[in-house]
């Protein structure tokens, strides 16, 4: 049977964001996937060292428009492993208390996008209105319902209110049974079993082998996670499990990303009930040289971020790596043998975030050739000098 | 298989009761949550002019202009609402007890005319040096500086007259005590450069010579 390759992007209406996946297909049939990366750099890594280590925080936020806090908390604790330094207790809980949230209204995105893909709009319609209910109570707890400018190197730099806490836990306890009813018209449905259960299967040796991180890794069985190997924050001093998959379907992935919105519900009102009191920030005049790592689970995945210092207020040198970076490949191994329509759906599984992936645009040479609009012209006006010669 | 679409159906029921949950937003206003972070606004009485809030925007939201060409020298301290990112450092890092810029709840920004519209400013006055006429600091923020240092303020002229004129008080004794040690020089209100250049000179400046050149040094 003939190949042939489907382009989707870099500029597609499925996609929120520039990326290229080309498709080979043999009749319905996918058979290769091509990622290629580099459509959206912007050079952030570049950015920061621009900027001191308090002002980097607010670039660094910019990474994600979705997990606006995981790039900061991974970057602040990379700065504060330069020190070293403890960061006091309360401020451990209202990272706690805001990283959690985003991972909830994030992984609500994430079931509004899936449901759209799927044609299931009043899963989309009902997911982003429940989203608004979280982000009004982010908006309560940090002043703003994104980008909520809360860490700092050192702790935090706005305190969250006692007054604050009851309206915020009220919310949090409206949207339990919201969630509730989701969770029984998704795990009840039909069509949605028929739709996602075993297709895109990453298996366990495949999720090790492509190092996948986050829901991907652990819907194949893989039980790790930041938070709890490597516990950070407050995350040690609250009783929650980890959601650990099987089969690594897509459906797999949509159940641990709905039963981690219950341990992010529980965490962040566990943390909100016994926040203690106390200093918020350290109030860090300089940092040393040297470097440092950080780590913080973000709703897709380990963030991980390495800042080297050499006295200066501003950092030598800043490397993300995102968890998108190390999920896209593993595309490789679960579109090959589904059908188109099924493709969009094991793509949008990963939940990728490509904004945070890009961390750099590098132009090989080789390749298929691409035609510019002025080669084009030229080979036009070629064939057509060519046909006056013979005329 | 009957019973989820049975539910699902129930819930379809009840939300033909209920209200919209999308709010009437251009017909109804909206107002945030308290502590809601909106566009920082200068406060015209508490702002000392010191920069502080310069230094730190991450965002370069914020800039001044000295303006000192008319007989009114005074600082433009600019906030950029397009720019700003509503971050609160200029609020964390303001000297005058976090109330000479505030974040407020205003975060209906857009506008028309992005030359005229994308800003707001404040005045502040300034105090130029009595010599060069160089840009010292503003006036709230010497009185500030002075207020802050008590006593000490005493050990430089240019703290405690900035005080004691913004107070109204004119103390003659001190200035003629000054003048009778013929270093009535020092007592004005003068630039960093400026007092350096004083303080290195052993008699008063010398009339005729042109402030702000090398090799001030007058006759003994």
């Amino acid at each position: 049977m003939p190949k042939s390759v489907i382009s989707i992007g870099p500029y597609h209406p499925l996609q929120e964001e520039p990326e290229l996946f080309q498709l080979t297909v043999e009749g319905e049939t996918v058979v290769d996937i091509e990622v290629s990366v580099g459509y959206n750099h912007r050079g952030i890594e570049k950015l920061s060292e621009r900027k001191t280590f308090d002002q980097a925080t607010f670039v660094i936020e910019r990474i994600c428009g979705i997990c606006s806090t995981s790039h900061p908390f991974a970057y602040t604790q990379a700065v504060e492993d330069i020190i070293p330094v403890e960061v006091p207790e309360r401020a451990k809980y209202i990272r706690t208390i805001i990283a959690e949230g985003e991972r909830i209204h994030s992984h609500l995105l994430w079931f509004g996008l899936a449901g759209h893909f799927l044609g299931y709009n009043t899963v989309y319609m009902w997911m982003w209105r429940l989203r608004e209910e979280i982000l009004d109570v982010m908006e309560i707890l940090s002043g703003n319902r994104q980008n909520y400018a809360m860490f700092k190197p050192g702790g935090v730099r706005r305190d969250i209110k006692p007054d604050d806490i009851p309206l915020a836990i009220k919310k949090i306890d409206t949207i339990i049974p919201t969630v509730d009813r989701l969770r029984k018209a998704i795990l009840d449905d039909p069509v949605l079993h028929a739709r996602l259960k075993g297709i895109g299967i990453l298996t366990k040796e495949e999720a090790i082998a492509y190092c996948a991180l986050g829901p991907t890794s652990r819907a194949s069985g893989v039980a790790r996670d930041v938070r709890k190997d490597a516990p950070y924050a407050a995350y040690d001093r609250v009783d929650w499990n980890m959601i650990v998959g099987a089969k690594g379907d897509v459906w797999d992935k949509a159940v641990v990303r709905l039963l981690e919105l219950y341990e992010s519900i529980k965490i962040m009102k566990h943390c909100l009930l016994s926040i203690p009191g106390g200093e918020i920030d350290l109030n860090i005049k300089s940092i040393p040289p040297g470097e440092g790592i950080g780590a913080h689970e973000a709703p897709r995945g380990e963030t991980f971020h390495y800042v080297r210092s050499d006295g200066t207020n501003r950092p030598a040198r800043h490397k993300v790596r995102a968890p998108t970076f190390m999920n896209l490949p593993t595309l490789k191994a679960t579109v090959p043998g589904s059908s188109i329509a099924d493709a969009a759906i094991i793509l949008a599984a990963i939940d990728p975030c490509y904004c945070c992936t890009e961390r750099m645009a590098v132009r090989a040479p080789g390749g298929n050739k691409l035609y510019g609009g002025d080669e084009l012209l030229r080979l036009s006006r070629e064939k057509t000098a060519a046909i006056m010669k013979e005329a | 298989m009957k019973l989820p679409k049975l539910r699902e159906l129930l819930e379809a029921v009840k939300s033909l009761a209920h209200k919209p949950y999308t709010s009437k937003f251009p017909a109804q206003p909206h107002t945030p949550y308290p502590g809601f972070r909106g566009q920082p606004k200068y406060d015209q009485a508490s702002c000392l002019g010191c920069l502080a809030c310069e230094e730190v925007c991450p965002t370069e939201a914020i800039a001044h202009r000295d303006l000192t060409a008319d007989g009114k020298p005074h600082r433009v301290m600019i906030h950029y609402t397009d720019t700003c990112i509503f971050c609160g450092s200029c609020e964390a890092a303001c000297i005058a007890d976090h109330r000479g810029i505030r974040l407020s709840a205003d975060w209906e920004l857009s506008f028309f005319d992005r030359a005229k519209e994308s800003f707001e400013t404040i005045e502040k006055d300034l105090a130029v040096c009595e010599v060069c006429g160089a840009v010292i600091a503003c006036r709230d923020h010497l009185r500030w500086i002075a207020e802050k240092l008590g006593e000490l303020a005493f050990s430089s002229p240019t703290l405690y007259q900035s005080r004691l004129r913004e107070l109204g008080v004119v103390d003659p004794d001190v200035l003629e005590a000054a003048r009778s040690f013929g270093r009535a020089d020092r007592m004005k209100i003068l630039c960093a450069r400026c007092r350096r250049r004083t303080t290195l000179t052993t008699a008063a400046w010398p009339e005729g010579l042109p402030a702000g050149q090398e090799g001030g040094r007058g006759p003994a």
